[in-house]
């Protein structure tokens, strides 16, 4: 049961996990997602359609099996940070510690004066102390928090994740879209949205540079709550609780039905969408919607609208309409499309983790800062009964590099000259994994 | 003043610099001689300042940072490879870098010249900061995972030499060839980790959604796990060197593949880009 753990926990089966994430995304973007299984089997092979759907390979990102392997990611990264927590700390302290053993991995020859060593070196001033033996020594330490980099990396990874497969599992996203003037239901929720304004800029060859809407939110019940918001592509609103988003905008046409000259319905019909007629078996649809369809008589455009009707969900016939004319067929009702407009589609999300995702990407970012740029650098230098100094030093991650610059700033040469003499070899990275696993 | 005609000029001079360059390292190569090794890297400095110049004024002349279809992220592609290798040509002391660096930055400078250098007008969902920052970060992560690409074949190839004392002169032992390698699979991944993360906050303001599963992201992510696992990999006893050196060619694979592959063989939202 201990080794079980112990595996669940180590660096192996994190490196497993990782290259087995990595394929699934791989195999998850060469692989069209959510096709219906005809369109796989005719992609590739039934026989190969039929493996794709039963592996969950047509959705391979909601798949059970990806979020149990996300979930056994997060366990390995939550059991790798606890069980090293004691050790890094005892790490952490212990790299300050003057009194220390130094590592005699990075050593520069001898100098009379080490100070400068230190100083060109970057290191704090060095603390003055004596050894096991009482010879005389300085100690300078250097970017000790780096120790902490890969555990805030992990931290800032299970945070993310954490934030992302929550956010996924809890968030609420619906779609509201009309013309201007309208108030509209925001799903079942109880709030309802209204469109104020909408407009769309463009350029003087009409090139569209940016779609805006002014909304209200009102709460369920309470319209003298309503709030107002200013949204555009890259500038989403934030209301109640929810982020609008402009997402899209299409055509739509004001629909009048009217019987005997009077009135009987009014209202907006955005293109792709249908209205039963009233008392009828009759489904009216808007398929199209084209300001300047044809032309008048005095070079005014004339709008068309192409629709289709449906009698009982089966399709009778399709044709065009022109502004001002009437749709026949719906007799004693005079049923016409006016007044082309477009219509806005706001997209209304609620995600009440995605913050946490976002704390976990800049903790991820901070982790990979400090592992890799703030390295843990140890300067002794130690005095010989001569009265001269021996300088060590020691950068786990620096290795030979680290060396070099030591030289260096010993007014050495950064790599011993001519005869290459037999590199010290640089201390192993510290690796808990290995620590563990050879005992 | 035209500035995107001045662009175009500049463009065409850095390009000739760029393969001036190549050609000089290879010479460096074939004559032994380290002062030709330094020419080139002087050519190859001009050429990367002409080259700043030349986003600088394509900037200008389309009134938006020049990152934002293929010909621009090419250009500056080539740009951040040869920003970084010369960073580590000079803080390393390292010409032979260049000239294995120079062939594949002529390579994307080229690619750069093949695509549509036409300036058009923005989409609305393009017009962010946001972009900005995703984009230039992207730039210099692609740059360092070139340099750790190029690294990787020098290492592989280190032994392999048959003029060993002129190798040796020239490029770093092995282990402190992979400990830069290392140094810039670093830089990569902390520049690729900001690349996706402003990515996302951007296609959350623009999308409404910040992480969709499309195939750039996708393999934005899977180069991410790879280079992952090869940080890892490396704490390992006997994952350094030469198989840490394979890892970080193959890497490189995976980041062409996101770049090109990505919008040539996978349909997507980014496919713009
Ligand atoms: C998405 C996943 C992960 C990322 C991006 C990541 C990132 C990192 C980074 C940047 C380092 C520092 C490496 C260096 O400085 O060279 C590191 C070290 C390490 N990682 Fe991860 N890691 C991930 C997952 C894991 C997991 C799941 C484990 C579980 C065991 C793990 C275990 C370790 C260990 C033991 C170290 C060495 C710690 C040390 O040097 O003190 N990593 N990781």
């Amino acid at each position: 049961m201990k080794k079980v753990w112990k595996f669940l926990g180590s660096m192996r089966f994190a490196i497993l996990l990782l290259v087995i994430l990595a394929a699934a995304c791989a195999v998850g973007s060469f692989i069209p997602q959510l096709q219906p299984y005809e369109t796989y089997a005719e992609t590739y092979s039934p026989r190969l359609a039929g493996l794709i759907v039963g592996l969950g390979l047509d959705d391979v990102f909601h798949s059970g099996w990806f979020l149990v392997l996300t979930i056994f990611l997060c366990g390995n990264l939550l059991l790798c940070n606890l069980t090293r927590l004691p050790q890094l700390v005892r790490r952490y302290r212990a790299a300050a510690d003057p009194e220390q053993p130094y590592p005699a991995t990075v050593q520069a020859a001898d100098v009379a004066e080490p100070e400068p060593i230190f100083a060109k070196l970057g290191m704090p001033k060095p603390r003055a102390g004596t050894d096991a033996q009482g010879s005389a020594t300085l100690f300078s330490v250097k970017n000790r928090i780096g120790l902490w980099g890969a555990w805030v990396c992990h931290l800032g990874i299970l945070l993310l994740i954490l934030g992302f497969v929550l956010g996924q599992m809890t968030k609420e996203e619906y779609t509201v879209y009309g013309v201007p003037g309208q108030t509209l239901p925001i799903a079942d929720t109880g709030y309802t949205l209204t469109i104020r304004d909408f407009r769309i800029d463009r350029q003087d060859d009409g090139f569209a540079t940016q779609y805006a809407s002014s909304v209200t939110v009102s709460p369920p019940g309470a319209p003298e709550q309503a709030q107002q918001a200013e949204i555009g592509v890259n500038q989403p609103g934030s209301l109640f609780g929810f982020k609008l988003y402009q997402n899209s905008t299409g055509d739509a046409a004001r629909l009048t039905v009217k019987k005997d000259g009077e009135l009987v319905q009014e209202n907006w019909v955005c293109v792709g969408d249908g209205v039963r007629m009233l008392d009828t078996p009759l489904a009216l649809y808007l398929r199209a919607c084209v300001p300047d369809y044809d032309q008048a008589a005095d070079g005014s455009a004339v709008p068309g609208y192409a629709y289709q009707i449906y009698i009982e969900d089966q399709f009778y016939t399709m044709d065009v309409q022109l502004e001002g004319q009437s749709i026949p067929y719906f007799t004693p009702y005079e049923v016409r499309f006016s007044d082309p407009t477009a219509y806005t589609l706001i997209q209304v999300k609620r995600d009440r983790f995605a913050l946490l995702a976002l704390l976990g990407g800049v903790v991820t970012m901070l982790g990979l800062l400090l592992a890799f740029y703030l390295q843990l650098k140890q300067v002794w230098a130690v005095q010989q009964p001569d009265g001269r100094w021996t300088v060590y030093g020691a950068c786990p991650k620096g290795g030979v590099l680290f060396a070099g610059q030591l030289r260096q700033a010993a007014g050495l040469p950064a790599t011993p000259d001519p005869e290459p003499e037999p590199e010290p070899a640089p201390e192993p990275e510290t690796a808990p994994d290995q620590i563990e696993e050879s005992r | 003043m035209d500035m995107l005609r001045i662009e175009n000029t500049l463009f065409t001079i850095v390009m000739l610099l760029y393969f001036a360059a190549m050609v000089l390292y290879f010479v460096f190569i074939a004559v032994k001689k380290d002062g030709v090794a330094k020419a080139a890297a002087i050519l190859q400095t001009v050429g990367l300042v002409l080259h700043t110049a030349a986003l600088i004024c394509r900037g200008i002349g389309a009134g938006r940072l020049p990152l934002t279809n293929q010909y621009e992220f090419a250009t500056s592609f080539a740009w951040g490879l040869c920003l970084v290798s010369l960073i580590f040509i000079w803080k390393f002391t390292f010409p032979m870098l260049g000239a294995f660096a120079a062939p594949v930055i002529f390579l994307i400078i080229g690619y750069a010249a093949m695509q549509s250098k036409a300036v058009k007008p923005l989409m609305p969902s393009l017009r962010s900061n946001w972009l900005g920052f995703h984009v230039s970060t992207a730039i210099i992560a692609y740059g360092a995972f070139g340099v750790s690409f190029v690294l990787g074949i020098i290492f592989l190839l280190r032994d392999r030499m048959k003029d060993q004392s002129f190798w040796d002169r020239h490029v770093p032992a092995k282990e402190k060839l992979d400990l830069i390698s290392y140094r810039s699979v670093c830089l990569g991944l902390l520049f690729l980790t900001f690349t996706i993360l402003t990515g996302a906050i951007w296609a959350e303001r623009a999308w409404g959604s910040y992480w969709s599963w499309d195939p750039k992201e996708t393999w934005s992510l899977v180069t991410w796990l790879v280079y992952a696992v090869y940080l890892h990999l490396r704490i390992r006893r006997g994952w350094q060197g030469r198989a840490a050196a394979i890892f970080a060619v193959l890497g490189f694979i995976c980041v062409l593949f996101t770049y090109v592959g990505v919008n040539t063989f996978l349909p997507g939202i980014h496919s713009y880009a």
